[in-house]
């Protein structure tokens, strides 16, 4: 439980103000309403913003997006942007262990009426045929030359195999390859935990979901992108596995240790950082880049395995079921963006660690394609309640252009898992039409619509703030869990 | 059912351990065993062959060897794929510590929970007037 008295700013932003402890370099800004602070209070996630604004070279504020809550070190749903020329640092814990975990949205030709006598069946097809779980290895093997290749080319080495198309390349953030990947920056150990998972999902609140969209907010932008209502979805969410995790371990040793070299004063280890320019941060960097790779090389991969496993169920080619990718975006990512700081081009260092990249109309970064849009913002829910699909705004300068990644825990796993029955709550999906398959199906109950906050009033905010916009509302209909 | 020789702390997001111990050596050993016993649960055992794996750290402080101890187990653990089931302590203190983990092949366990890593965010290692008490926050 929080003590912190946050200054209301308007009704959707909240200020922890600099003074609140000695140390923070700039203010916090958290976005919420009134009914999400209540859960927000409930944890140590305002504290946790408070000590981001300690990072060197912090520009403007600590940023909290409403999905956020207590993780270690930055909270997750945090945002940190740092001057690299002011001795801005980068905080191996402001991306989290695993690094790219990001989510991807495919669009179908398939209408609800198609699949609602086959939701099982694919249901079934999609469990048997993704690798899913705890320790699941990928029938996509490579060797340490490959592998290497794949920390440099990202979802390109994926396309080069035959597992998609260049037009997958383009609607990947960074066009699934992030430039700057050194794969000498990377452990030994790190290379054999990635090894046997390529392609495959991981567990926890990873996921495969089948949705359909129920609600349109933008018809202009839905035309564009070729959605309408009762049109069936697929939403894939997963991360670096075991190679990344060992990429942000690795680095944090180096950093807790190097903390007193740069004079580095956070009030918490799992802050430790150095500065950008520094050669602890470069191989962080330069390491983490290729995790973020091999994250996108995974999710190209799994979406793949979804395409052949819809071409079983419905006896038909993917490219003749209409599945195209509207857009993949990483979640816990560190970026050097250019910004105009009071009249200045600065080069930030932008962690966002559970938060999305969410750039406006016009940006340079963004394909022709979504030139006049803006970029697709995927936001998962929960696997009983809805997903969104959302466009950066030019209003989200203000939050380094980033916005929420999702619902947000509410619910410890221990909590949900003491309190909520896995087979009602197995009927309770299905009375909804759900059909859930786990590998454990302790994953099941930890991850109930219970234990998350409604993303229906974590997206309201982001809109309502005018960081992103709503362009339309997927619910679920099918879901593996691993 | 097996009495587990930690008490859960609950977090949000993630899941935190409380292990307390009379020396360094039970300390370090119920910490190891809960990752695996907060992970995973064994099955009828297919295989019975155990497997041993040196492990030897150095670090500045107990709160990094800590660290460290479970980051490597858990490291192990994947490359391996082992769940580890007993350590033979030969040596800890404050900055060092050697062990033999013995470790059976994972398909004995029915694995729920990926533990990603085990953090600094509030790590506590501290000697107490019974012994030692640890409190650890793992990313899950």
């Amino acid at each position: 439980m929080s003590s912190i008295q946050l200054e209301k700013i308007d009704d959707f932003r909240w200020r922890i103000p600099k003074s609140y402890k000695p140390g923070m370099r700039v203010p916090g800004i958290i976005y919420a309403d009134e009914k999400l602070l209540k859960d927000i209070y409930q944890d140590k996630a305002l504290e946790q913003v408070a000590n981001v604004a300690f990072l060197p070279g912090i520009v403007n504020a600590s940023l909290a997006m409403p999905d956020i809550h207590w993780g270690y070190g930055f909270p997750i749903g945090g945002v940190a942007a740092t001057d690299i020329e002011e001795g801005g640092v980068v905080s191996p814990g402001g991306v989290g262990f695993d690094i790219n975990c990001g989510v991807r949205l495919l669009r179908t030709n398939l209408q609800f009426e198609d699949i609602k006598d086959k939701i099982k069946d694919l249901v079934y097809t999609l469990f048997s045929d993704v690798p899913a779980g705890v320790g699941s290895k990928g029938d996509i093997r490579v060797g340490n030359k490959e592998e290497k290749e794949i920390l440099v080319k990202g979802s390109k080495w994926a396309v080069a195999k035959g597992y998609g198309t260049q037009d997958d390349l383009e609607c990947t953030e960074e066009n699934g390859a992030i430039t700057g990947a050194d794969p000498d920056a990377v452990s030994d150990r790190a290379y054999e935990r990635g090894k046997a998972q390529s392609g495959t999902l991981g567990s926890g609140n990873h996921f495969l979901e089948v949705q359909v969209i129920d609600q349109l907010y933008d018809a202009k932008i839905c035309d564009e992108f070729g959605l309408n209502l009762g049109q069936v979805m697929v939403m894939i969410h997963s991360g670096s596995r075991g190679l990344g995790y060992q990429v942000c371990e690795d680095s944090l040793r180096t950093m807790v240790n190097c903390l007193h070299k740069y004079n580095i004063n956070v009030p918490d280890r799992q802050l430790a950082c150095a500065p950008v320019n520094s050669p602890e941060a470069q191989n962080y960097l330069n390491a983490m880049r290729c995790a973020a790779n091999y994250a996108w090389a995974n999710r190209q991969c799994l979406m793949h395995l979804t395409r052949l496993a819809f071409e079983k169920v419905f006896c038909m080619g993917w490219e003749k079921l209409g599945m195209s990718l509207i857009y993949d975006v990483a979640h816990n990512i560190a970026k050097i963006e250019t910004y105009n700081i009071n009249g200045k081009e600065k080069k930030l260092c932008v962690h966002r660690k559970g938060a999305t990249r969410a750039f406006p109309p016009g940006h340079p970064a963004l394909p022709d394609r979504y030139k006049r849009t803006g970029q697709p913002v995927i936001i998962p829910g929960d696997m009983g309640r809805n997903s969104y699909l959302l466009v950066g705004t030019e209003k989200a300068v203000e939050t380094f252009y980033s916005t929420c990644h999702g619902a947000g825990r509410v619910k410890s796993r221990t909590a949900a898992t003491k309190s909520i029955n896995l087979n009602t709550l197995l009927k309770e999906l299905e009375s909804k039409g759900i059909i859930v398959k786990a590998s454990g199906r302790g994953t099941i109950v930890e991850e109930a619509p219970q234990a998350y906050k409604d993303v229906n009033d974590v997206v309201n905010v982001v809109h309502n703030a005018g960081i992103s916009k709503r362009v339309c509302r997927m619910r679920p209909v099918g879901v593996i869990k691993g | 059912m097996v009495e587990k020789d930690f008490e859960l702390i609950e977090h949000t997001a993630d899941v935190g351990i409380r292990v307390k111990a009379k020396d360094l050596v039970g300390l370090f050993s119920k910490s190891g065993l809960a990752l695996f016993q907060i992970s995973a649960e064994k099955l009828p055992a297919k295989d019975k062959e155990k497997h041993k794996i040196i492990v030897a750290l150095k670090a500045n402080n107990i709160e990094e060897l800590f660290i460290n101890w479970l980051n490597e187990l858990l490291s192990l653990s994947a490359v391996e794929c082992l769940i580890f089931e007993g350590f033979e302590i030969s040596k800890v203190d404050e900055n060092c510590i050697e062990v033999v983990a013995i470790g059976v092949d994972i398909k004995n366990y029915k694995v729920n929970t990926e533990i990603k890593a085990a953090t600094y965010h509030e790590l506590k290692v501290e000697k107490t007037g019974s012994g030692w008490v640890a409190e650890v926050i793992f990313d899950v």
